[in-house]
């Protein structure tokens, strides 16, 4: 049996814990844990979906905004096609009429993903979060 | 050994691990804090960008969606209909997860409106579209 002596000089029995082991375990876990590590953070915006196919958004609703966006990425709002950097604007005209309303996003299943970001980005800096998103065929 | 014991200073050679011990201890808080266990999507997407992009902590589950329609999870590509299955499974051992939808900017809306109802019918409700947050 090995026996680790501390300071010498003390004549009595010098009982230090032998720290060597729970180097070892401690050592084997930072490993583990060192490996494992990722450290990935994607930031992303919130968008909702109906909660069921059955009740898919009452599109005439007048309450709420509405957005397309067609498969070519046109953007259009109140049957106009408005620019990206239109939307905010007009997001911002129209809940000022109607400070409650959501906005209802309608892309075609074919429109592109990035003017869809775009667009709930710009209704973002329009000061509405409530967004609820769908798509038609 | 009784006549070691005894012995003068220069025999004692043992170094003293405790501030080693110390300082591994520290190292391991920290990767066990920082740890997260994160669902690589793996693949590499061109994501969209957008000013009003946040960082959720708890979003790691991950799901790519590349330009052709293709879904990666969990570093493999899988199906549409594999996507809720997955899903559920991981949300039952963890079930406060989010989700982050990795769509490639030219991707199809409709793709990832499918995605998203089936992580919604695997039971997760925190789902949100990654974006790179720009100026």
């Amino acid at each position: 049996m090995r026996k680790r002596r501390r300071n010498s000089g003390a004549d009595q029995e010098q009982t230090g814990i032998d720290l060597a082991p729970m180097l070892d375990f401690v050592t084997n876990l930072l490993i583990f844990f060192i490996i494992t590590a990722v450290f990935v953070k994607e930031a992303g915006l919130e968008v909702q979906r109906p909660t069921s196919f059955e009740t898919p958004p009452d599109e005439n609703d007048a309450q709420s905004i509405q957005i397309q966006i067609l498969e070519n990425g046109e953007i259009w709002v109140d049957n106009r096609a408005v620019d990206v950097r239109a939307v905010r604007a007009n997001v911002e005209r129209m809940s000022a009429v109607n400070p409650d309303s959501g906005v209802l996003i309608i892309a075609q299943s074919q429109a592109p993903t990035g003017t869809l970001v775009d667009v709930v980005d710009q209704v973002h800096l329009g000061g509405i979060t409530n967004i609820t998103f769908s798509t038609t065929q | 050994m009784q006549s070691r014991r005894h012995a003068p200073e220069a025999e004692e050679t043992g170094i003293d691990l405790a501030p080693m011990l110390d300082f591994t201890t520290n190292l391991l808080i920290f990767f066990i804090i920082t740890t997260s266990f994160i669902k690589e999507a793996g693949v590499e997407v061109f994501k969209p960008t957008a000013e009003t992009a946040f960082g959720r902590d708890s979003g790691n589950l991950l799901v790519a969606i590349r330009e052709n329609g293709d879904i990666w999870m969990d570093r493999r590509r899988i199906e549409m209909r594999d996507v809720r299955p997955m899903m559920e499974r991981l949300h039952i051992e963890r079930p406060d997860d989010s989700v982050v939808i990795i769509a490639d900017k030219a991707s199809n809306a409709g793709v990832v409106a499918e995605v998203m109802d089936e992580v919604r019918l695997a039971g997760i409700t925190i789902i949100s579209i990654a974006a790179d947050p720009a100026g």
